[in-house]
C-alpha cells in the first residue's frame, strides 16, 4: 500500500493505492489519526488506486470518519474501484460514507 | 484441480498467501474480481484465528484445501486453535448511524456473504471449516 496526501483547497486529499488489509492497515491508521489531531477537519480519500480492503482497512476508515464527524470535519471517499464498492455495499457502508465518483466533486 | 497451502500462523503469511490465491485464480480460470473476494474470505477467517485463536505463542499450522470441480469451487480451513464456530457469530447491524456503528463483526459477516455455503466440524481438537462457492 502507498499513502500520499496533498492539500487541495480546504480539503487535505490523501491517495490510497495498492493493498489495505491486516498487515498494513496500522500505517493508515497511524497517519489519519495523525492528521486528524494536528487539526486537520476536510480529508478527502482518493481510492482510485486501491485494488483491495478487507475489514481491517474497512475498521480504519471507519474510525476516521467517527473521530471527525465528532470534530465537526468531512471525511470524504471518492473513486471506488468496483470490486471495492462491492464490499462497501455488503458492509453498509455506502450508506455512512459519503462517497463520491470523481475527487472534483468530493472536494467541493 | 486441487491445492494444499500450508502456512503457519503469523500475519506475514498473509501476503504468501494473497499471492497463492491469485496465482490459483489466474490458473483455474476464476475470474478476477470472485478470486479478489476469496482472498477476502480466507484473510478474514485465517486474521481471526491468528489474533484470536490460540492460548499459547508457539508455532501453529493452518491447512487450506482448495479445489475446484466444475463450477463448484471448495475451499476447507483446518486449524488446531480453539473452538470457534463462526456459524454461531451474531451478523453485525449494518443499518446503524455513524455512531452506532461497531468496529468489528465485520471479517465473518463478509465470508457469510461471499460463499454459497459453509459448514463447520470440531473433530479431534481441530476446527474445519468448508466453504463452498459457485463459480458462474
Amino acid at each position: 500500500m502507498e499513502v500520499t496526501d496533498t492539500k487541495k483547497g480546504n480539503f487535505l486529499v490523501i491517495n490510497l493505492s495498492g493493498r489495505l488489509d491486516t498487515s498494513n492497515y496500522g500505517e493508515l491508521e497511524k497517519k489519519l489519526i495523525g492528521f486528524i489531531d494536528a487539526g486537520e477537519k476536510e480529508i478527502a480519500v482518493d481510492c482510485s488506486g486501491l485494488i483491495y480492503i478487507s475489514s481491517s482497512g474497512l475498521r480504519v476508515l471507519l474510525m476516521a470518519l467517527k473521530k471527525i464527524t465528532s470534530a465537526g470535519g468531512k471525511f470524504h471517499l471518492c473513486c471506488l474501484q468496483d470490486n471495492i464498492r462491492e464490499i462497501f455495499e455488503i458492509a453498509g457502508f455506502t450508506s455512512i460514507f459519503r462517497v463520491f465518483d470523481t475527487l472534483d466533486e468530493a472536494i467541493k | 484441480m486441487e491445492r494444499r497451502i500450508t502456512i503457519v500462523n503469523q500475519l506475514a503469511q498473509l501476503d504468501e498467501l494473497a499471492a497463492a490465491i491469485e496465482a490459483i485464480s489466474e490458473e483455474w480460470d476464476i475470474p478476477m474480481s470472485l478470486g479478489m473476494n476469496l482472498n477476502l474470505v480466507l484473510e478474514e477467517l485465517v486474521t481471526n484465528i491468528i489474533f484470536y485463536g490460540y492460548v499459547d505463542t508457539n508455532e501453529h499450522k493452518i491447512i487450506i484445501d482448495l479445489s475446484r470441480d466444475n463450477s463448484i469451487f471448495r475451499m476447507q480451513i483446518e486449524d488446531d486453535a480453539k473452538e470457534f464456530n463462526p456459524l454461531l457469530m451474531a451478523e453485525p447491524n449494518i443499518e446503524n448511524s455513524i455512531e452506532d456503528r461497531k468496529i468489528g463483526g465485520l471479517g465473518i459477516f463478509f465470508v457469510r456473504k461471499i460463499m454459497d455455503t459453509m459448514t463447520y466440524e470440531r473433530v479431534d481438537n481441530k476446527n474445519i471449516l468448508t466453504m463452498t462457492k459457485t463459480i458462474e
